[in-house]
């Protein structure tokens, strides 16, 4: 394991507006993750959930509105603003690259270092032990990426979300591109995850995913926020019902 | 070592393997080919083509392209004359070439990221731009009368081997380390292979480009100054469009791709070589080496062909 290890930190947004021209694609969204829980983002499409995930992933920058790490405000001018305050994001494109190999990706844009060089020799054996440790299965960490399922891409990059130490993962859609068996595992990760301590940020259409991993649901619809359950307290019907509007939702209390 | 990193080098294998049935036919037909004073020519000729080789394969690999190579070679040699002709000393004279081919560099790498106007067509723009300074600023005539010290950079021997020899070297040896080894190299394949994932997991590819561009730059004109040593004359026509195209030619052949994200030091090196040795070969054994063109034209795409049948069967899509 390398890295500092997950922190516990918690993640807060306020009140984030976000205008595409005339088109308003957040508004005055709030939004509270907290350590060592999962907090399932859902919403139909054009709900807004991927511009909030490129928020807090510092690829997009809100109109207005505020976010706070561990209690302090943040500001993401980039994504490199955003991994250094601790966030990892696994985008839905995964942001792999497919000519380069396994532990070369495990570490992109944060290569261990020797002076000006690359420790390569470090970086294949962080690489294989991580990847042991979860359980992961890759012939060798020398394979180029392009070699790989798009099921092992998938885990790969979750990996290396995990790799990195965050305290904060972003997930957009781990599973949309999953058979059954691949799916299980990603679950196992992102709840291994969790059980380290992380703040976990899962967005995905996936019901049974989502009532399977998730603590608590935030609901979008048309970028408003149209509720927050706790998962343990609310019903499939009642979720669907908040993504279609036909439930109107009171958002809930601060849970701890 | 697995085999995703040997098949790297499969393409390589085919090309010494060209260079090697062309060199036994040129033999054949006439043996002073391989005579070592021959040799040392062939060499000698590919040299200049694979200093600013090097540079373009970084370039390509990090998914640009420079073509402003050529006029850059000119220019720089034109910059560096005409200062040691009105009396600069030799070292600041090269020095400044360097820096303005490094200048022009930047306008490549800023005319791409901050216009937003594509590589292909930046760097075409300012390969016109260069070509026309060199040109009005010695007024389309060579410029020469430098001092001994500087021609001897570009024309000496050592042991009977040109210091040019020796400079490709180890420039080539520098940059095969800088691709390969450091965290530069890594994060140049990395962004051409895959710009965004790049810049999502934090790497800053603009500051990237920036530093591509203006060593391609810095590297072409250097190439010109040399070649103006060696020459003792610097000329607004040297360098110019052939040299772009078979400097970027010869780093295909070589298995770098256009696409970005692939692409070996050692291969442009053999795909300079390769060059030189059919220009040198069909000169050897007295074909117009003006078949040359024809010859590098079908190498050229069958490398390419090659490249991509081999992608589409080793990669997942």
């Amino acid at each position: 394991m390398t890295g500092t290890g997950p922190r516990a930190a918690d993640l807060e947004l306020r009140g984030i507006t976000k205008r595409f021209g005339h088109l308003t694609a957040l508004s005055g969204v709030d939004l509270a993750a907290y350590a060592g829980q999962v907090l399932a983002v859902l919403g139909d499409n054009g709900a807004g959930k991927t511009t909030l995930i490129k928020i807090i992933s510092g690829v997009y920058q809100q109109d207005d509105g505020e976010i706070r790490v561990a209690g302090h405000h943040v500001a993401f001018r980039s994504p490199a603003d955003s991994r250094r305050a601790g966030v990892a994001t696994v985008f839905q494109d995964l942001a792999l690259v497919e000519v380069l190999d396994v532990a070369t990706n495990m570490f992109l844009g944060q290569f261990p270092r020797r002076g000006w060089f690359v420790d390569r020799k470090a970086m294949d054996t962080q690489s294989r032990a991580f990847l042991d440790e979860l359980k992961v299965t890759v012939a060798s960490v020398k394979t180029d990426i392009g070699m790989l399922s798009g099921g092992q891409r998938q885990i790969v990059a979750i990996a290396r979300a995990m790799r990195t130490g965050a305290g904060i993962v972003l997930l957009d859609e781990p599973t949309a591109a999953l058979g059954v068996r691949e799916t299980a595992h990603a679950t196992n990760l992102i709840r291994e995850l969790r059980d380290r301590g992380a703040t976990v940020i899962c967005v995905s259409h996936d019901m049974n995913f989502v009532f399977d991993i998730a603590d608590r649901v935030q609901v979008m619809r048309l970028g408003r926020v149209a509720g927050v359950r706790d998962v343990k307290a609310t019903t499939r019907d009642e979720v669907i019902g908040l993504i279609t509007g036909s439930v109107s939702g009171q958002p809930m209390g601060e849970l701890p | 070592m697995s085999q995703a990193h040997w098949s790297r080098y499969t393409q390589q294998a085919g090309l010494i393997a060209c260079v090697v049935v062309l060199a036994a036919v040129f033999a054949a037909r006439d043996g002073t080919f391989l005579s070592s004073s021959n040799l040392i020519e062939l060499l000698r000729s590919a040299t200049l083509y694979f200093i600013v080789a090097c540079a373009s394969t970084l370039v390509l690999v990090g998914g640009g392209l420079d073509f402003s190579i050529g006029s850059v070679y000119a220019l720089g040699a034109v910059v560096t004359g005409l200062l040691m002709t009105h009396g600069v000393p030799w070292p600041l004279a090269l020095l400044a070439g360097v820096v303005v081919g490094g200048g022009v560099g930047l306008a490549n790498a800023a005319i791409s990221i901050y216009l937003r106007v594509p590589p292909l067509i930046a760097t075409l723009g300012t390969f016109f731009v260069a070509g026309g300074v060199a040109v009005v600023i010695t007024g389309g005539t060579d410029v020469y009368g430098f001092p001994s010290a500087f021609i001897s950079i570009g024309a000496g021997e050592l042991g009977g081997i040109p210091y040019l020899i020796f400079y490709a070297a180890i420039i080539g040896v520098i940059f095969h380390v800088v691709l390969e080894r450091t965290v530069f190299g890594y994060n140049t394949r990395a962004t051409g292979g895959n710009r965004g994932a790049a810049a999502a997991n934090g790497i800053r590819v603009a500051r990237l480009d920036m530093a591509l561009y203006i060593t391609s730059g810095a590297v072409a004109a250097l190439a010109g100054i040399l070649g103006a040593a060696r020459l003792s004359t610097a000329s607004s026509a040297a360098g110019g469009a052939s040299l772009t195209f078979q400097v970027v030619t010869a780093v295909i052949i070589g298995g770098t791709s256009l696409f970005g994200g692939t692409g070996t030091i050692a291969g442009s090196a053999l795909g300079a070589i390769l060059f030189a040795e059919i220009n040198n070969g069909l000169q050897v054994i007295n074909v117009n080496p003006l078949y040359q063109n024809i010859f590098i034209g079908v190498i050229l795409v069958a490398a390419v062909a090659i490249d991509q049948y081999r992608r589409k069967r080793r990669y997942r899509t």
